[in-house]
């Protein structure tokens, strides 16, 4: 047993050595992880890279109402479609466009006039994407903003509104801490914008009126429409519902880069015995052949878990939050014994270190692709979906997603993991049998 | 015969149509250096992978160790086999660790630990001579070098037989003086050592006995004296002169001023020739070697392989 360590420490020592395979085990995970995680976004991710696409019913056919969406479609984040109710509906629930506004009837009449009942804007947002929403209610506050500011030219009154709105706004609790903030941004820069414009004014007009009487003010009023796209919470939409941060996808994919790379690592490092001739001095040695091999699996698990940890904390500084640390250690037990047995077999796979590691990752990317490691499974052609069954990777990936995000029970735990011990038990028969055979 | 060590016996290996080793029995007595000599191809190095227990004889046994150990036994035996330490013939050791970590890996893989270890890999170290460059990765050494700490790992559990399979290999003069004031230090230690080679100057400098195999046979077995007193033959004179005096018989073919002729009496021929008036100006007496045992046996020269 002692001998069988000694092993393993200098195996995973060997490892780290590599300065190729130790990026590809801990620093191509790490790039990989961290660029999907940004590049896939997620419910938390602010998106302010692509305009976002709304689509606009103007059911006022107003000269305020053709100037409010001028307004709007000024702001450089927003793409605006006109179109009608049903199609705005219909392109919000295929998630072709964010939002669908619809200015009602009657919106030209009191738009920007803020003693009068404020005029109705209908907002429906695809819900998963709540952030952009926020967004997008900020951009229709200050547009509107902007007509009343036209409408009056009357800023006096106009910061008078603005406190009086932002007073009440403090005391919605309705709103989101988020979209709060936001609005407040937007006020304070209005506030800003307005007392610049003062300055510049050395005679303001005496504005004797004081506009609001029943203390209550609202630039427009926001009513939503239910847009939401009716989702089965078994189907892969439902399922989505359930990540949690921007990194539940990306992390566990490129994880299973990591933990190819140990395979494909150890792997070669018993071909390299072989080739460097340590193999013979290892055979001569008071070691059982079986202590050799045991050695090497023992340091592949290890460096395997090692990954696995690695990534998990990297992921929780990221903000990633694991649904159930239990199963994500029972997750990453399957999947290094899994990978162990791999990497056994593939370390038969060539007589040399090159042909190992040629043979090795050629079969790494075949599982990789199939199995989810470079497009999640679910963005996948049905073909490769039904395919990615066959991959190891697919099942580490789902084994870690189940305890990360997909809320796995025990027993849904069973499948993933069961596969991934099975494979890896019956890698480690094949592999040590074809070993012991030379 | 004596207190042998290990002894083979009617060994035999074939791989396909080949056999490598064919029917060699000989035993290694304790604390002697017995030399393996032969040219490429004689079944050298498969005779000592038999010996450690990597390959099993077609037929044929191999036993390691006698009365006084405790580990005596089969060389698959993984207690026997810690009574073997091997430098193979291609090198064995891990390119990116340090001679020092090298050397303590397979210390612990032999069951040492703690100070005993430390005090092994710093002997091991002293006898390569590598203490300067302990912690330098072995991928960066020489030649010479690498072939030194081959041999040390060997050494580092303090085996009770040492074999070197050809440890001179691809090594410049310098280093290869230095691998045989090493072996020699070791010999006056009173290891027993078991040396392949196929030059038969090493064979000679450093073995007590010397085993002539050939084509997985063993041809003779013997010291390297009696070997060239049973099959070397005669020795070589060769001489050059100033001038010859009339009527003499010579002994040997003449071109020119120089003469050579074989002679299993030198110099009582050399004596006779002189008293005839025949003045040397040089003079020179090549006793028989083991190259000559070699064509003797093979009628070949140990160099063709
Ligand atoms: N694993 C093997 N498979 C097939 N043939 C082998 C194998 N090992 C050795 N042989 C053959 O057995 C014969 C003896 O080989 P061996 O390596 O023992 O010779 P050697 O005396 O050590 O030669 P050298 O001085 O070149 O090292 C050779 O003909 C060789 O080709
Ligand atoms: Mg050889």
């Amino acid at each position: 047993m002692n001998q069988v360590l000694v092993m393993a420490i200098k195996d995973l020592r060997l490892l780290f050595r590599d300065k190729l395979g130790a990026f590809f085990i801990i620093g191509f995970p790490i790039l990989m992880g961290i660029f999907f995680g940004m590049v896939m976004g997620g419910p938390s991710s602010g998106s302010d890279r692509a305009k976002m696409k709304i689509a606009i019913v103007d059911l006022d056919q107003s000269a305020l109402s053709a100037k409010f969406i001028s307004q709007l479609a000024n702001n450089g984040s927003i793409e605006l479609i006109e179109t009608d109710l049903e199609p705005a509906k219909e392109s919000v629930r295929k998630g072709q466009r964010l939002a669908m506004l619809v200015l009602t009837e009657g919106f030209g009449e009191t738009a920007g006039i803020f003693w009068e009942k404020p005029p109705t804007i209908q907002i429906g947002v695809d819900p998963s994407r709540s952030a952009e929403s926020a967004m997008l209610q900020g951009m229709i506050l200050e547009s509107i903003g902007q007509l009343a500011g036209q409408r009056m030219g009357d800023l006096s009154s106009m910061q008078d509104m603005v406190r009086k709105s932002r007073e009440q706004l403090a005391n919605d609790k309705s709103i989101s801490s988020g979209n709060r903030l936001l609005i407040n941004s937007f006020f304070s820069s209005l506030e800003g914008m307005t007392q610049s414009i003062e300055a510049l004014q050395t005679d303001a007009d005496d504005s004797s009126s004081s506009p609001v009487e029943n203390g209550g003010f609202e630039f427009a009023k926001l009513e939503s429409i239910d847009v939401s796209r009716k989702i089965d919470p078994a189907s892969q939409a439902g399922q989505m519902k359930k990540i949690k941060s921007k990194w539940d996808i990306s992390f566990p994919q490129s994880t299973m880069w990591g933990v190819l790379a140990c395979a494909a690592g150890f792997a070669i490092s018993i071909a390299r015995e072989r080739t460097q001739g340590t193999m013979m001095r290892l055979q001569i040695a008071p070691i059982s052949q079986s202590g050799v091999l045991i050695g090497k699996a023992l340091a592949c698990f290890f460096s395997v878990m090692l990954v696995i940890s690695f990534m998990v904390g990297l992921g929780l500084l990221l903000g990633m939050r694991p649904g159930s640390y239990p199963m994500l250690a029972l997750a990453a037990l399957c999947v290094a014994s899994c990978f162990v047995g791999i990497m056994m077999v593939m370390s038969n796979l060539g007589k040399t270190e090159e042909s190992v590691n040629g043979a090795g990752w050629a079969i790494n990317m075949v599982m990789a692709m199939f199995g989810g490691a470079m497009i999640p499974v679910m963005f996948m052609p049905q073909f490769m979906k039904s395919l990615s069954i066959l991959s190891p990777v697919k099942w580490g990936i789902l084994a870690m997603e189940g305890a990360i995000w997909r809320e796995f029970s025990l027993s849904e735990m069973m499948l993933p993991c069961g596969i991934l011990l099975g494979i890896g038990i019956a890698g480690i028969a094949i592999g040590t049998s074809m070993l012991n055979r030379e | 015969m004596g207190n042998s060590i290990a002894e083979v016996s009617a060994l035999k290996k074939s791989f396909g149509d080949i056999d490598a080793v064919n029917g060699l029995s000989f035993a290694i007595q304790q604390g002697e250096t017995l030399g393996l000599l032969g040219p490429n191809g004689a079944g050298k190095t498969t005779v000592i992978s038999l010996l450690v227990g990597l390959l099993k004889p077609d037929t044929g046994s191999v036993s390691i160790g006698n009365s006084s150990c405790a580990e005596a036994g089969d060389p698959t035996l993984t207690a026997t086999r810690r009574l073997l330490g091997v430098a193979p013939q291609a090198l064995s050791i891990y390119e990116t660790m340090s001679a020092q970590e090298n050397l303590d890996f397979f210390g612990r893989l032999y069951g040492l630990s703690g100070k005993k270890l430390r005090d092994r890999v710093n002997w091991c170290l002293d006898f390569a001579q590598l203490q300067d460059r302990a912690k330098s990765y072995a991928g960066t050494f020489s030649g010479g070098m690498k072939r030194r700490l081959n041999i040390a790992v060997a050494l580092i559990h303090e085996p009770a037989i040492l074999l070197l399979d050809e440890p001179t290999v691809g090594v410049d003069p310098q280093s290869r003086n230095h691998i045989f004031e090493s072996i020699e230090a070791l010999r006056e230690r009173g290891m027993t050592i078991l040396y392949t080679t196929h030059y038969m100057e090493e064979a000679e400098r450093l073995c007590d006995r010397v085993a002539i195999v050939d084509h997985g046979k063993l041809l003779a077995l013997s010291s390297v004296n009696d070997l060239i007193k049973q099959y070397g033959g005669a020795s070589m004179v060769t001489g050059e002169f100033a001038e010859l005096p009339k009527e003499i018989e010579l002994p040997g073919e003449l071109t020119g001023k120089l003469i050579r002729f074989a002679s299993n009496t030198p110099l009582q021929d050399v004596a006779a020739l002189s008293a005839q008036g025949v003045a040397f100006q040089t003079l020179n007496i090549a006793r028989p070697n083991l190259e000559n045992v070699f064509l003797t046996l093979t009628g070949r020269s140990l160099r063709d392989g």
